[in-house]
């Protein structure tokens, strides 16, 4: 079965995105191998000055390569960096002025803290004057002060963290790279630091880039997120719109929860496409020629649980599936259905959609007064089956190839 | 909380070889060290010690002994701190070759060694016979019962007792700690000084420690390659127990042979302490 | 990387491949001589011949010397992981004062000049009347191989989780069945290191061994310098070819039980 996405492709989609004039740093065309195993191939990466992004993506998609190409760490294959107008591609790592907090921190456990902190002024043959004063001021930004003559070694892991920003911060670089920065800290240490350090960060007008595999994380930080996979990004924009409307399926699975659904678009007129899925038929504001097997996606919050006989409000999709699990979750509770097996409409289905197995339909509720159903206000029960409903226009549809 | 009675426990573990090595090993050197001030049946008495250093024949041995480990060790640091990076670096069969040829020499020993050394620098060997050949030389030069073949040869079977000290060290050196020194601005040679080199000096000292201790007590290869006519102090050491029978002479040089040997252990374990004082 | 890193990185794999050049040449040689024909040491050999290993089987005390070589050492190493291990658990699991001294004394004798150490054991057990030489060059060694292995023991009761013990005990083990069953084949690895390297270690001795030996007692290595003077021929080679084999013999046992690189460390 042929699948064609008449829409515009899912590459790199840049929603609000810099004309490359405006960009500070400018990853372009951007390739690296190790042997026979690519792992970056013909990327671009725009980023504003000022701005706070953030690579997400699995293991081994490639987004601390990237980030080890712009450092200077790794030479690419091809392709070109530029900062603030400045090639970096022959620009040997020290000579870049791109500072990198490591996961680890890397630390010199050699050094006390502010020797650790004084370490690039020194490098750079700043005067000797001058640094003392420039690691007091860097110490005070990170609240580290106390610290100045502490061994590293003797630190918890949020102090490590902080003169690790303080060093990095402290010789003034053009560009902040941080390498999954919070992932060695407690959770609730976690979500004060990045708070923190956002506040830093904007304080000095710095430019930075993070590495994250946590959505939570990325969310939090970014004014922008690029979704890496296998060496792409998939999708590269502000947080709401990437939870909104994701351009991948891979970027909808990555970030957040969602419905799934497999189906097979049956018509389409007027850019609203009908797709035949396991349990009932929807519609999507979409071009796709008929035939093509596709994934439907939905935001859990925007799926309303109701009785099954329930009327569906015009603009809205509709579909029945028997509820399996109802997880509490405090102030909101997870309702999860399952779609059935088999085609209502008995019709053949394309290429990698199975039977249902895989789908799933997710709604989340907030516990607000009247009980699980809002408006029917009676309780479920687990194996019902139930209507679930949703508007048309929150329906999100990929092709089946690219889930 | 452990009650006295574990503790116990834990001690007489570890007495039978405690008061082995106490009564068979300390105490034999204790006595050797009263012995050496017991000259001529007065105690105590320094007048061994006065009588070995007024001889300018054991002056000069006694620096030509300190002077040997000393090049035995610089020898052995140029030869062993490339090679550790090399090894810690290094996967597959070269590790394994590197490792094998670490130890090998270990396993077999001295002497085996040593008689090795001294074939090769034989002046019909093939040492003088490759230099010939290369035409750096235009006849043999006399290589053995010279000072030079005695370091190689020491700094030879020395060499392993450098490297893995180092290797140990280089090891678990934090890959990334270059690469921060690096984006933080540090080129090459401020990152060698200034973040290698103190990071590994700890296995430098060890491995010197271990190196000069060996080189400056060692007998067996200055007895086979320079023989009588350069003698050390250990080889002192025999002669005048084994030949001159002059015991008294013999403790005082044992024990100064043992002095340096503790204070470069302790001076070394000093150094080592205060190094890694700052850290953890 | 820059051109100076490159060009570092490349004269370390020279000194590199240097040194291990310079580390097997010597026992190559070794090798190579022990199948020469002619009775010196010119190489390349005129001819090939195992004339040599057959003069070995003649050599006066030799087979003697071996034997008390093998058992001293057999012996010694014995005794030392007994004294030596119970040593090293008692470092690392007790809380008494001293611990680090104690580990630093049994290791000391590996830092003391061998001579001096013989010398002294001499004087001393004259002393106290011990005239036999083969216990006194038991003793001896016994103090030669000691460190060996209460160093590596030491280092791998550090390593060891020793929260293994108690949750075997959890699963219903006892105390001492526990220790038998997880504590000992942990630990199994850094015996059969340390074992060998005290044997070898043993075996080659010279410099404590010189003065405890008597005309009857003549270890190998005292007996191999005793031919070197009288008589240096390749039977020397042809010795010194057996000894190598036999401790690539020991490495290869160690290798392929605990690796090479666990060997070291």
């Amino acid at each position: 079965m042929e699948t064609e996405l008449i829409a515009p492709a899912a590459t790199t989609i840049l929603t609000g995105a810099p004309s490359t004039q405006d960009a500070y740093l400018s990853v372009a065309g951007i390739a690296k191998s190790y042997g026979s195993q690519t792992v970056i191939e013909a990327l671009d990466f725009h980023v504003r000055r000022g701005e706070l992004v953030s690579l997400l993506g699995p293991s081994g998609c490639g987004k601390t390569t990237l980030l080890r190409l712009i450092a200077g760490l790794v030479a690419a294959d091809s392709g070109s960096i530029t900062l603030g107008g400045r090639e970096l591609a022959h620009v040997p790592a020290h000579q870049r002025n791109v500072s990198v907090v490591f996961q680890s921190y890397a630390l010199f456990p050699h050094l006390d803290v502010q020797d650790n902190v004084a370490f690039g002024l020194r490098a750079r043959g700043r005067p000797a004057t001058g640094i003392p004063a420039a690691v007091a001021e860097a110490l005070a930004l990170v609240r580290m002060s106390d610290y100045a003559l502490r061994p590293v070694g003797l630190l918890s892991g949020g102090q490590q963290q902080r003169v690790a920003v303080a060093r990095a911060l402290v010789v003034n670089p053009d560009l902040l790279l941080l390498d999954e920065p919070f992932s060695a800290l407690d959770r609730k240490l976690r979500e004060t630091m990045q708070i923190e350090l956002k506040a830093l960060l904007r304080s000095r007008g710095m430019t930075a880039i993070f590495v994250t595999h946590d959505q939570d994380e990325a969310l939090a930080v970014s004014d922008r997120i690029a979704v890496m996979n296998a060496g792409c990004i998939e999708h590269f924009a502000d947080p709401a719109t990437l939870y909104a409307r994701p351009a991948t399926a891979f970027a909808l699975e990555f970030v957040g929860l969602s419905t799934r659904l497999a189906g097979v678009v049956r018509h389409c007129q007027a850019s609203v496409a009908s797709i035949e899925t396991a349990c009932g038929t929807v519609s999507a504001n979409a071009d796709f020629r008929p035939g093509s097997a596709v994934v439907v996606g939905v935001r859990p919050e925007r799926i309303r649980v109701v009785p099954s006989g329930q009327p569906v409000p015009p603009g809205w999709n509709a579909v029945r599936a028997p509820l399996t699990d109802v997880v509490p979750l405090g102030a909101r509770t997870h309702l999860y259905g399952r779609a059935g097996k088999g085609n209502a409409a008995g019709a053949s289905v394309g290429e990698g959609q199975g039977d249902g197995e895989g789908d799933r339909l997710l709604c989340e509720r907030a516990n607000t007064e009247g009980g699980m159903l809002g408006e029917a206000g009676s309780a479920v029960r687990e194996g019902e089956v139930l209507g679930w409903q949703w508007p048309v226009a929150d329906t999100l549809v990929y092709p089946a190839w690219t889930a | 909380m452990r009650t006295p009675r574990t503790v116990d426990g834990f001690v007489l573990l570890a007495a039978p070889a405690l008061v082995y090595l106490a009564a068979l090993y300390a105490l034999p050197l204790v006595l050797l060290l009263l012995k050496s001030f017991n000259a001529k049946g007065s105690f105590p008495s320094i007048a061994g010690y006065t009588e070995f250093f007024a001889d300018p024949f054991h002056l000069k041995i006694l620096w030509r002994t300190v002077r040997v480990a000393l090049l035995t060790t610089l020898l052995a640091l140029l030869l062993a701190y490339p090679t550790a990076f090399v090894l810690a670096r290094a996967r597959g069969f070269v590790q394994s070759l590197i490792l094998l040829a670490l130890v090998l020499p270990l396993a077999v020993g001295v002497i085996v060694k040593t008689f090795a050394w001294s074939i090769l620098f034989r002046s019909d060997g093939l040492l003088n016979k490759t230099l010939l050949a290369i035409g750096l030389i235009d006849e043999p030069v006399r290589l053995l019962y010279t000072e030079t073949a005695l370091v190689i040869s020491a700094a030879n079977v020395f060499l392993p007792f450098m490297v893995l000290p180092i290797y140990a060290v280089v090891r678990q050196l934090d890959a990334r700690l270059p690469e921060a020194a690096a984006t933080l601005g540090a080129g090459p040679l401020f990152c060698f000084f200034r973040v290698i080199a103190p990071l590994t000096l700890p296995g430098v000292i060890a491995g010197s420690a271990f190196v000069f201790s060996m080189a400056v007590s060692m007998y067996v290869i200055p007895s086979l390659i320079v023989g009588e006519r350069s003698q050390t102090l250990s080889m002192l050491i025999a002669r005048s127990y084994l030949f001159l029978r002059d015991e008294q002479l013999g403790s005082s040089i044992s024990s100064i042979l043992l002095l340096i040997a503790v204070s470069v252990v302790l001076g070394s374990s000093w150094l080592l302490r205060r190094l890694s004082g700052g850290k953890t | 990387m820059t051109r100076l890193q490159t060009s570092v990185r490349a004269l370390s794999w020279v000194v590199a491949a240097g040194v291990v050049l310079f580390l097997l040449a010597p026992l190559v040689l070794t090798v190579v001589v022990s199948f020469t024909s002619s009775s010196v040491y010119t190489l390349p050999p005129p001819e090939w011949s195992l004339r040599w290993y057959a003069a070995v089987a003649r050599k006066s005390g030799f087979w003697d010397s071996v034997w008390l070589s093998v058992s001293l050492a057999g012996l010694s190493t014995a005794l030392a992981l007994l004294l030596g291990t119970a040593a090293a658990i008692a470092v690392t699991r007790g809380r008494f004062k001293g611990r680090e001294a104690i580990a630093t004394f049994a290791v000391s004798p590996l830092m003391m000049p061998g001579l001096v150490v013989g010398v002294a054991m001499l004087q001393f057990f004259r002393q106290v009347g011990l005239r036999d030489a083969w216990i006194s060059l038991l003793i001896a060694h016994v103090v030669v191989t000691l460190p060996f292995v209460v160093r590596t023991l030491l280092a791998a009761l550090e390593r060891f989780d020793f929260s293994l013990i108690d949750a075997a005990r959890t699963l219903g083990m006892s105390y001492p069945k526990a220790v038998l069953k997880v504590l000992a084949p942990n630990l199994a690895p850094a015996f059969l290191t340390s074992g060998l390297f005290a044997f070898l270690a043993s075996m080659d001795n010279y410099p404590v061994s010189i003065f405890l030996t008597d005309a009857r007692n003549k270890t190998l290595p005292i007996k191999m310098l005793q031919y070197m003077e009288e008589q240096p021929d390749p039977t020397l080679a042809a010795i010194s070819t057996g000894l190598i084999v036999l401790a690539l013999a020991v490495l290869m046992i160690g290798s392929r039980t605990v690796g090479l690189n666990r060997m070291i460390h």
